[in-house]
Formats: structure tokens, C-alpha cells, sequence
């Protein structure tokens, strides 16, 4: 009963991504200085947009590795990367954002993620007369073409494509290199307390695939689920990776997992932090986070 | 006069019981217009109950009152309040008023459909209050009044309602002497002069007997005796409702009857 | 005696108090508008299309919402006093509020989008949801068959920690990013609102507000205990059925497009009450203006803390209003107990 509702739930759910795939690929390029963005919604932008809001660190970088940083004139309170982003005028949190703080910047593109930001606080924006382009980068295929839009967006597709190419070549080096090999049990801690990990369909649980690893969560419906520690137990991961932020350690983050000994990767101590910003943005830096990722997982085949 | 004239009130086999225990079993009386009509008898025999009956806060179980020949159900609410206006024992209130503003509440039914009270109505609260003798406590707080100032202050509020039935529930319980003989002659004066009907509930079987036309005498939720204080204060009709032996003295030369207590 | 006459004074003044504070809202902001730029935007002859868009779009349906959610929210605190006879009772302690969230939550689930008809559907569920946790709080508290005050707040406190609980569980069970602004809309914010809000709550304000005004009178004689009221001429149960119905029609509009903003209801209508007294045809009219000018004057403190970011207006007022409400609580107690 519940394998078969699972297994239609997955059907239904690729069927869905596939439609959706579908109307964004051909959907019509539309006259010049009209777009039309990830979500479907049809927005005119200037030809070249000069002052341009991120509403999120992943566009923030995307702008950056662009060679654009200069035409960003705001970005989020987490936007800290690269550095000088953090000088950049600020207009609030993710998901507090000041409305009267980017308008009061007389912005004339505003770049907004579906992941990330609300849909309300979109349609208030776009109510307001700003031109809101929004990405959906859910997964690895989503996120290199988020990285695309914002490219054409701004200008600069050549320079957004060829970034992909060689983002997808390092991919394909390190699916390469981990080919072949056992595929260890790995469980990604997004949150510790209370332990939140990577679900079905996320960019995570693809990253753990290519890195060659089987995440043990992968399978779960809702895309980011809290879960019981008992379930980890059950599941007999062979590696735990947490994502840090900020200054503490894993060990600080793991507090009370050591008396779970029955988990061989908590009792042979192969459990391994990875940088949090890096993975959970799905960005440009989304080829280290692969790395750093698959360093952990096959540490004898990629250095 | 009374033969043509319907009874202010007509109890037919009335019961009435909530929390699984009778409080009225079956009472049948007449009120006459213009009588004053005293409620005595142990705890608990249901007089309070009587009189929540008569101003229709409950209805009851079995049985029917009628009120001026109409059955009391079929009176509206606000109808019943310009005619009969009820003297509660005490009342919490929930938040701080003035006297004046108390008695104000009881131009309510006079005021029908108005949010504000009109000069009029401020003419007739500071009446009662006049005749209530609270007129110069219109701007105490009634919370922090005296027990007895209270009871005056909620008999103003009553006779705002310019009523033509008055029932009052233990009406002198926290007046001092001086007081129920204001009371008394109070009401007997609003009795003659205005031919205002008054139902009253009292613990003092001779202040009762002193003030009522008639008396009824409950005793288990049951009408033990109804009639003159003379009849109704007798040893053996007393030691029947109460349970136990009374000592009744008549006073010569009008033979009128004093309790004198329990005997021991 | 309270006159028509007394009520327009006081009217008056709260109104002019009002009408400060949203000049003050109006002012107050990230972007450098000086105040005769803001004058000059409200009147038509804004001096930059930022000033006019900051002023009009921005600030002025925020003030617009906070005035008129302060308001309702104040009123509905101050009926469901007069209902319950009980000075801490409010939409947020009794658990309407926390009905309201829950019936506005499934509203944003079930028809997500941004049309003039799904701002009705929330706030038609919310109202919905509003009445059930009223209804299920009365039932809980009158089940002995009279309302002591304890029974009571228990009573609301149970209702509030269910709906709170159900919150979460639909939360956790729902994809986040068909969340959307439900997380941060659950902590109180007046931020996302246009006109089209602002509209539907203006009209179930009016509404409701209106319906307890003209109870005004007969929620009076209602603080003298049901049985008194009832022989005084009162039609109790239909008394306490509207007011019951408009109290919750005010949390449910309001708590759909704001969240829920706590201690609105209970800190205004008893601190109007120790300055006007009780009764309520001058209480309410001054409970509205003052609620109206409260919540305008938090949520200009909840813009200007953290510029630009911004805090939950919810925090300001629970910030103002949790000490207060223990005040209340200790002192209604003492006497209680003397």
C-alpha cells in the first residue's frame, strides 16, 4: 500500500517536473526587452539592467562570478560571498525583506528564487512596478539553468554558458572518478536539532549521487523532513555529513549522537562537516560543494 | 374589583428543577393586582426560585404561569420588565459603575431601541433615587458602597423601571432597623399610593407578617400554606414547614402573631 | 450620564491622537523622505515617484492596516470583556485568534494566489475558524453551567495550544515552499498587505464594530450577571450570539491578513477602561482610536529597530503588553482572594 502510493507519488512528481520542463524550454523568448522567467510569468526588463537587487546570496553570487558585482546596487543580510558583496547596501533578511528599502535603491531589475523568497512578497514587489525575475533552481539541471537566466538577463549568456560547460565538465570529472566504486550509506545533516535532512528531489540528495554516495534519506517525500533520531539509527548510515555554518564544530553540533553507538559511522568516528553555505546554495559554487562532498565520501578517489 | 380584574400573576402546578434536584414541585397560587405578597419558609424551599420563575429568568418544567391573564412565555422580555422590575439580594458586577449609572440601567426597558438615555430618563432614575434615599450616592462607585446602601441603590434601579409588580429577594437582609422601617413604610406608601403589587422573599417570618396582605409558606419545593399572616404563622402549620416545634405568641387585643422562636 | 455629546468629544480626541501617530508612521521609514516630501505625496503632489510610491503604496496601506487591525483588534478584545465579564479575556487568551490562524492557514493552502477572491476565501476561513475556537472555548468554560474566570482562561488556553499544535502539524507536513510567507505571516506582520487587504478588512471592521456598538447598552447591563440583565428587558442569548458573531467576524478579518498580534485586545480596552470607566458606548469608540493608534505607533517602532530589516509587530506589543498582563493577573487575583 504504501510502496505503491510512494511509487505513484514519484511518477506523479516526475510527471509534473517533466510538464513544467516542458513550458519553460518552450516557452517564446518573447519581443526585445520582454522575459519570461522560471516560473512562467512574463516581465519586461531593460536591455541592460544597471541597478539590480538580489533577493538571495545564491544570486548574489551568480551576479558576482558573472563579472557584474558593480550592477548590484542591494543585496540580503545573508549575502557574504564573495566578500565585497557584504558591502554592498543591504535591504533586509530573506524572508523580511524592507520594501521601502529596495525601492528607496531605484532599482531597475529585482532577481528573486522560488526556493528561497515568498511568493507573496514577489507579487507585492511586482505590484509595485519592479520588474521581478524569479529562478527555480530546485535541482543540478535547475540550478545550471537558473545560472543561465540570470546570464541572459544580464546581458552576459555567452559568459553564463560557458561557466556551465565547464561547471558540467568538473561534474562529469568527478562522476568519473567515483564510477565503479561502492556507493557508501550517507546521511546529510541540513539541521541537527531537530535533525532536518535532504528529501527526495532536492539539490542535495542529487549532489551525495554524483559524489557517489546513497544518501539514506533519499527517498523521503517532503523535500526537506524533520526527522526522528531513531530513524538514522535505523537506516545504518556509513558516513554522516553535516552542514556547518558559522563557527561550530561538528562535534558542538552533534552533542548527545555519541551515545547512538550502534551507528558505525558515529562509533568509527566518520562523521565530517562540509561547509553549509556551499551546499545548500544552489549556485555557482555548486561544483565545490560536489567536491567537497565527494572528498568525503571516496576521500581515495577525489583529493 | 378583584372578580373582573385578572391576578397580576397565576401559578398553575408549577415544577421547576436544575442539577437533578426539584426546586419547585408542583405550587399553584394566584398573585392579586395590587397585594402584597410575602414568600417565607426554610432554606432551599424555592423562593428564589419563585421569583427567577415570575421574571421569567427560568421557565418551567411543567405547569404554566400566567402573567395578567397572558401566559408569561408569550410576554416579551421587554414588555415584562416595564411591568414587573425585580430587587435582587446582590449582584457581582463585573465591572465598576456609579450608582447613578446603576440605576440609569433600569430605564433600559423604557428606553427601547435608544443607545442613549434622554433627560427624561435622568429625571426619572434621580426620582427613585430620591424616593430609595441614594439620591446623594449618585457618584459613588457601587462597589464601594455599605451592604445596605447597595440594596437601596438596587431598589432605585428597580422603581426606574416604573414597574406595577415589584419582587424583592430578601430585601432587608442588610438593613439595620432604622433601615427596614424605611423600607417598609416605603413600600406599603408605594402599595396604597401607586397600587403597586409586591412579591417579597424573607427570612423574617415577622417582619413578613407585619408587611404582607398574605404569605406563602414553601417548604420543600412544595406550597405548605397560602394565606393571611395569621393563618399562615401558626405553631403547628410553621412546625410542619420547618421541621420543628416554634414557639407562635398572639398579641392582644388584635391578635396579631408574633414568632417568638424555636423552641429549644 | 453618558449623552451622545460625550461620546463625539471623546471621539474626537482619540481621533486627533490617531491622526498623529500616522503622520508619525507615515514619516518614518528606510528611504529619506522628508516629512514635506510625505505631505506633499499624500496630497497628490508628490515631488519623486519614490516618494509617491513609498508613501502611497508603502506606507500609507501599512499605517491604513495597522490602524484599522489596532482598532478591530481592540474592540473584539473589549466584547469579548463584556461577554465573559472578565477583564483578561481577549481574542489571543481565549484561542480565537489562535482559530482564526488555523482557518486562515488552510485558506492559504487550499486557494493560494494572490485574486481578490482568495483574500476573501482567507478571510472568510479565518472567520470561520475564528467561531469554531470561539464557540469550543464557551462550551469547554460553561460545561459546569456558570463561567468562573480560571475555567475560563484555561479553557482558552486549551483552545489556543490545539489550534497552535494543528498550526504546526499542517507546517510540518507541507512542503515549505508551498508555505510561502504562512511562517513569517504566523509571527504577525503588517508588512505584505495592498489595498485589496486593507479593503476587506476595513469592511469586516466597520461590520463588526458596528454590530457590537449598537449592543453597546445591553453588553452594560450584562456586567450586572445574566439574570439581572434578563429582568431588566435584555434578550440575553441574542445578545451575546451577535457580539459572539462580530467579535469573531473582527478576528477573523483582521487575523487573515495580519497574523496574529497579541495583547492588542486585552492591554487597551482595560487601560481605557481605568481612564473612561466602563460603560461601553463610550468605551468602545475610545478603545477603537486608542487600539488604532497603538498598533500604528508598534509598528513604526517594529520598521525603525532594525532598519531595514524588520521585526514581527507582534513582538512590540507582546513586549508591551506581557508585563501588563501580569499585572492584571495579580492584581484581579488579590482581590479575588480577599
Amino acid at each position: 500500500m504504501t510502496a505503491a502510493s510512494t511509487g505513484w507519488g514519484s511518477r506523479i512528481a516526475l510527471a509534473v517536473t517533466l510538464a513544467l520542463a516542458g513550458l519553460t524550454a518552450w516557452s517564446p523568448a518573447g519581443t526585445a526587452g520582454e522575459v519570461t522567467d522560471m516560473l512562467g510569468r512574463r516581465l519586461r526588463i531593460p536591455d541592460r539592467a544597471a541597478r539590480i537587487v538580489s533577493l538571495a546570496p545564491s544570486i548574489t553570487e551568480t551576479v558576482y562570478v558573472l563579472g557584474d558585482g558593480e550592477r548590484l546596487v542591494g543585496v540580503t543580510d545573508y549575502c557574504d560571498y564573495p566578500p565585497e558583496a557584504t558591502r554592498k547596501p543591504r535591504v533586509g533578511g530573506i524572508s523580511t525583506p524592507s520594501f521601502e528599502a529596495i525601492l528607496s535603491l531605484r532599482p531597475d531589475l529585482v532577481v528573486a528564487t522560488s526556493e528561497s523568497n515568498y511568493a507573496e512578497h514577489v507579487e507585492r514587489l511586482t505590484s509595485l512596478g519592479l520588474p521581478v525575475y524569479v529562478i527555480r533552481p530546485v535541482d543540478f539541471e535547475t540550478t545550471l539553468e537558473s545560472i543561465e537566466r540570470v546570464g541572459e538577463v544580464l546581458g552576459r549568456a555567452a559568459a553564463a554558458r560557458a561557466r556551465v560547460v565547464a561547471m558540467r565538465r568538473d561534474a562529469d570529472a568527478i562522476a568519473r572518478a567515483v564510477a565503479g566504486a561502492p556507493r557508501p550509506r550517507v546521511l546529510y545533516v541540513v539541521w541537527p536539532n531537530p535533525l532536518i535532512a535532504p528529501g527526495r528531489g532536492t539539490l542535495i540528495t542529487e549532489l551525495i549521487e554524483r559524489a557517489g554516495g546513497e544518501s539514506v534519506t533519499r527517498a523521503e517525500p517532503l523535500p526537506y523532513p524533520r526527522l526522528s533520531l531513531e530513524t538514522v539509527v535505523e537506516r545504518r548510515p556509513d558516513r554522516i555529513i553535516v552542514g556547518r555554518h558559522g563557527q561550530a564544530t561538528v562535534e558542538e553540533l552533534l552533542r548527545g549522537w555519541e551515545r547512538l553507538g550502534s551507528i558505525s559511522a558515529a562509533r568509527e568516528g566518520r562523521v565530517y562537516g562540509v561547509d553549509g553555505d556551499l551546499v545548500h546554495r544552489p549556485g555557482p559554487r555548486m561544483i565545490e560543494a560536489l567536491r567537497a562532498l565527494a572528498r568525503v565520501i571516496h576521500p581515495e578517489r577525489v583529493p | 374589583m378583584a372578580g373582573t380584574m385578572p391576578p397580576v400573576f397565576a401559578a398553575r402546578d408549577v415544577e421547576f428543577g436544575y442539577g437533578g434536584a426539584f426546586r419547585l414541585a408542583g405550587a399553584s397560587f394566584d398573585v392579586a393586582a395590587g397585594e402584597i405578597l410575602g414568600l417565607v419558609g426554610p432554606n432551599s424551599s424555592g423562593k428564589t426560585t419563585l421569583l427567577r420563575l415570575l421574571s421569567k429568568v427560568h421557565v418551567p418544567d411543567r405547569g404554566e404561569i400566567r402573567f395578567r391573564g397572558t401566559p408569561i412565555g408569550a410576554v416579551g422580555r421587554l414588555a415584562l420588565a416595564r411591568e414587573v422590575a425585580v430587587v435582587p439580594q446582590e449582584e457581582q458586577l463585573a465591572f465598576s459603575v456609579s450608582v447613578e449609572e446603576l440605576v440609569l440601567m433600569g430605564r433600559y426597558p423604557r428606553g427601547r431601541g435608544r443607545l442613549f438615555e434622554a433627560a427624561e430618563d435622568l429625571a426619572r432614575a434621580r426620582d427613585a433615587m430620591t424616593l430609595a434615599g441614594v439620591l446623594d450616592l449618585g457618584d459613588q462607585p457601587v462597589d464601594a458602597l455599605a451592604g445596605g446602601e447597595r440594596q437601596r441603590a438596587l431598589l432605585a434601579r428597580a422603581l426606574a423601571q416604573e414597574p406595577g409588580v415589584l419582587l424583592l429577594d430578601e430585601p432587608t437582609s442588610h438593613l439595620d432597623l432604622l433601615h427596614q422601617r424605611h423600607l417598609v413604610g416605603l413600600l406599603r406608601r408605594l402599595n396604597q399610593e401607586r397600587g403597586m403589587t409586591v412579591v417579597f422573599v424573607s427570612h423574617d417570618l415577622n417582619l413578613a407578617g407585619e408587611l404582607a396582605d398574605r404569605l406563602l409558606l414553601l417548604s420543600g419545593g412544595r406550597v405548605v400554606r397560602l394565606g393571611t399572616p395569621h393563618e399562615v404563622l401558626d405553631e403547628a402549620v410553621l412546625e410542619q414547614a420547618y421541621g420543628c416545634p416554634v414557639w407562635v405568641e398572639r398579641l392582644a387585643p388584635s391578635g396579631r402573631p408574633v414568632v417568638l422562636g424555636v423552641r429549644l | 450620564m453618558i449623552s451622545r455629546r460625550r461620546v463625539g468629544v471623546a471621539s474626537a480626541v482619540v481621533a486627533g491622537g490617531l491622526a498623529v501617530a500616522g503622520l508619525l508612521g507615515l514619516a518614518t521609514g528606510p528611504a529619506p523622505i522628508s516629512p514635506g516630501d510625505v505631505v506633499a505625496a499624500l496630497v497628490g503632489q508628490a515631488r519623486s515617484d519614490l516618494a509617491a510610491t513609498v508613501v502611497l503604496e508603502l506606507r500609507l496601506p501599512r499605517v491604513l492596516l495597522a490602524a484599522l487591525a489596532g482598532g478591530g483588534l481592540a474592540v473584539a478584545g473589549a466584547a469579548f470583556q463584556a461577554l465573559t465579564r472578565n477583564p483578561l479575556a481577549d481574542p489571543a487568551v481565549l484561542g480565537v485568534a489562535g482559530g482564526a490562524a488555523l482557518g486562515a492557514v488552510l485558506g492559504h493552502l487550499g486557494g493560494l494566489g494572490g485574486s481578490f477572491a482568495a483574500t476573501l476565501g482567507i478571510s472568510a476561513a479565518a472567520f470561520a475558524g475564528a467561531l469554531v475556537a470561539a464557540t469550543a472555548v464557551y462550551l469547554i468554560a460553561t460545561a459546569g453551567g456558570s463561567l468562573p474566570v480560571q475555567t475560563l482562561l484555561l479553557a482558552g488556553v486549551i483552545t489556543g495550544l490545539f489550534f497552535s499544535a494543528v498550526i504546526t502539524l499542517v507546517v510540518s507536513l507541507v512542503d515549505f515552499a508551498q508555505l510561502g510567507g504562512i511562517l513569517h505571516w504566523l509571527m504577525g506582520s503588517l508588512g505584505v498587505v495592498g489595498y485589496r487587504g486593507v479593503a476587506v478588512v476595513a469592511a469586516g471592521t466597520l461590520v463588526g464594530t458596528a454590530l457590537v456598538y449598537a449592543q453597546a447598552r445591553a453588553l452594560n447591563l450584562l456586567a450586572l450577571g445574566e439574570e439581572s440583565a434578563l429582568q431588566l428587558g435584555v434578550e440575553a442569548e441574542r445578545v451575546k450570539r451577535v457580539v459572539f458573531v462580530a467579535a469573531s467576524l473582527l478576528t477573523g478579518v483582521i487575523v487573515a491578513q495580519t497574523g496574529p498580534i497579541g495583547f492588542v485586545g486585552l492591554i487597551v480596552p482595560h487601560g481605557v477602561r481605568l481612564v473612561v470607566g466602563a460603560d461601553n458606548r463610550l468605551l468602545l469608540p475610545v478603545v477603537a482610536g486608542a487600539g488604532a493608534t497603538f498598533l500604528v505607533l508598534a509598528d513604526t517602532l517594529a520598521r525603525l529597530v532594525v532598519q531595514p530589516a524588520e521585526l514581527p509587530v507582534g513582538v512590540v506589543t507582546a513586549f508591551c503588553g506581557a508585563p501588563f498582563f501580569v499585572y492584571l493577573l495579580r492584581t484581579r487575583l488579590r482581590r479575588r482572594l480577599v
